[in-house]
């Protein structure tokens, strides 16, 4: 229904905005909605806001954690297990 | 930053039991309608990794070198998320290794009901949330109103068309924008536009509804246009 209200020509630019988030989801190319032939800026906002979620992934990988976290990961597990009965009665 | 034996196993101690997870409670989110499932428009980036499941199902049965390759197999998404949702080394190797403590712990309790790097990531969202509550944030919610004074929903853009972003920004501003969103914003702003998670995984990561993850998703790509705009005002008056 959002989407449908959206293709409406005679909508405001807040009832746009407001159906932005559906029309991100429903459509990849916003470049032919009826509303942002006629406005500049809303054509302007949309354009961004595509430009950062396209930026955004381009931030992956990023770096690993250092060796030591594993490391202390192995210790923590060593001192979570309980000691092995033989091992124990050997003691 | 060094950690010890000692630090492992005190920092661990808050959240360290099998209740220790985040409760549903504790999500507050903007009420709002459950949304369809959406079309997918992005890359997935958690596909299947060959050996995965095979490592699953060892170190389920407490397979050490398994646990090992789950490990490296996803400390760097792990460990992306977290630096990426405290901005500190330091801070974000301590809940990497919490977080992969918490899958050792619980991994047989992985039943396969989603792909295994969701489960995991969710386990890992749950420690950053715990732990930015112990720092200061009590109710860390995804509802984080963009300003005190505006209801729901983001601010809207209307009559200024002073600047356009595309093709202006670097890694370093986004990434550096992106640490100054609330925390809620920030958090579905990673999984799914960085991270590449659906509104769908990113709703049972959260246990929150598919439109509020949309509706936040919206909110954090509305905040981080004024912060980058901001950026640039500054930038061109320098």
């Amino acid at each position: 229904m959002i989407v449908m209200r959206a293709m409406d020509k005679t909508m405001t630019c807040a009832e746009f905005q407001d159906a932005l988030p559906e029309l991100f989801e429903s459509q990849s190319d916003f470049s032919g909605h009826e509303h942002l032939k006629t406005c500049e800026n809303c054509a302007a906002l949309v354009r961004d806001l595509q430009y950062i979620a396209s930026q955004a992934r381009l931030l992956l990988p990023i770096h690993d954690p250092s060796p030591a976290v594993w490391d202390h990961i192995q210790q923590a597990i060593r001192q979570d297990k309980p000691e092995p009965p033989a091992t124990a009665a050997r003691k | 930053m060094s950690l010890t034996a000692q630090k492992a196993t005190n920092s661990r101690a808050p959240g360290a039991s099998s209740h220790g997870t985040i409760t549903k409670e504790r999500f507050v989110l903007m009420a709002g309608p459950t949304q369809p499932r959406p079309a997918n428009q992005h890359l997935r980036r958690n596909p299947p990794i060959a050996g995965e499941q095979e490592a699953i199902d060892r170190a389920r049965e407490g397979d050490g070198r398994a646990f090992e390759t789950l490990y490296a197999m996803h400390k760097r998404r792990v460990y992306s998320l977290c630096l990426r949702m405290l901005g500190n080394v330091a801070e974000a190797e301590d809940l990497t290794q919490e977080a992969f403590l918490q899958l050792y712990r619980k991994i047989g309790t992985f039943r396969g009901d989603s792909a295994f790097s969701t489960w995991l990531h969710r386990l890992a969202v749950n420690v950053v949330l715990m732990h930015l509550r112990r720092k200061g944030l009590p109710q860390v919610s995804l509802e984080e109103t963009l300003e005190p004074s505006q209801d729901d929903g983001p601010r809207k853009d209307i009559g200024a068309r002073d600047l356009t972003l595309s093709g202006s920004i670097d890694r370093v501003t986004l990434e550096r924008a992106i640490e100054n969103l609330p925390p809620g914003y920030r958090l579905v702003f990673v999984l799914h536009d960085v991270e590449g998670y659906e509104h769908n995984e990113i709703a049972e990561m959260l246990d929150c509804s598919i439109g509020n993850s949309k509706s936040q998703l919206h909110k954090a790509r509305m905040k981080l246009r004024d912060l980058l705009r901001t950026g640039q005002r500054k930038e061109q008056i320098a």
